[in-house]
């Protein structure tokens, strides 16, 4: 089942958050990496939950409207989150001054279909995200923590 | 030769390319443009256009995009 809700622990949110705020004290610039955690976790294994990111260099030509994950750098991180027994939840990126929303640009380039794009807002204070079925990003719903009931 | 092309996070591909096969040619055999992925070989990104020298080759689809507008809030895509 394809899960429908993303849990991002305020700990981690807050990492995503540092990160992002890196961005816009430098340049301004969009940064980037990848969510690592489990996936299919609850009751209905309806949720993903991130438990720690990985910051990635972003070697886009224009970071301060672009992002791109340096390639080699991604492979040895994916290979380490593996290694580790965790999944590969998606990636994050950061808007240094737009709002948390897929752009265009974010639709047309995506590519790993079931993998959750998250988008991280710090003039918003907001961490949102989606999933890329292969044609849409479908929106997640974002919570600090999975339901145990 | 018979090389490996292994597509990061999905599956296994084995692909038979000519002496004068390049990257291009594995990619091409697996349905994936050069401008979607990179191809790595010992974790390093090589050309596409390189002729193919090893029997193992990952293939990273790239992660990028960015936000709609630059700075003056005009359209930069």
């Amino acid at each position: 089942m394809t899960s429908s809700r993303l849990v991002v622990p305020p700990t981690v949110r807050a990492t995503l958050f540092s990160h992002a705020r890196a961005g816009v004290g430098d340049g301004p610039r969009e940064v980037c990496g990848i969510l690592a955690g489990e996936r299919g976790i609850g009751d209905d294994d309806d949720a993903d939950r991130v438990t720690e990111i990985h910051r990635v260099t972003n070697v886009a030509d224009t970071p301060r409207v672009a992002y791109e994950l340096d390639p080699a750098e991604t492979l040895a991180t994916i290979e380490t989150i593996e290694e580790t027994g965790k999944d590969v939840i998606g990636f994050y990126h950061s808007h240094p001054d737009t709002p948390a929303r897929p752009s265009a640009a974010d639709e047309a380039q995506a590519t790993w279909t079931g993998y959750v794009y998250c988008i991280v807002s710090p003039t918003e204070d907001a961490v949102r995200a989606w999933r890329w079925t292969g044609e849409r990003f479908d929106a997640l719903d974002v919570v600090d923590a999975a339901d145990t009931a | 030769m018979d090389v490996t092309v292994e597509v990061v996070g999905e599956e296994r591909h084995e692909v038979s390319v000519g002496s004068e096969g390049t990257y291009a040619d594995l990619l091409a055999a697996v349905d994936l443009s050069p401008h979607e992925v990179s191809v790595l070989v010992d974790g390093r990104p090589v050309p596409e256009d390189q002729r193919v020298e090893t029997d193992h080759v990952k293939v990273l689809r790239l992660i990028k995009g960015g936000s709609a507008s630059s700075p003056d809030g005009s359209e930069s895509r």
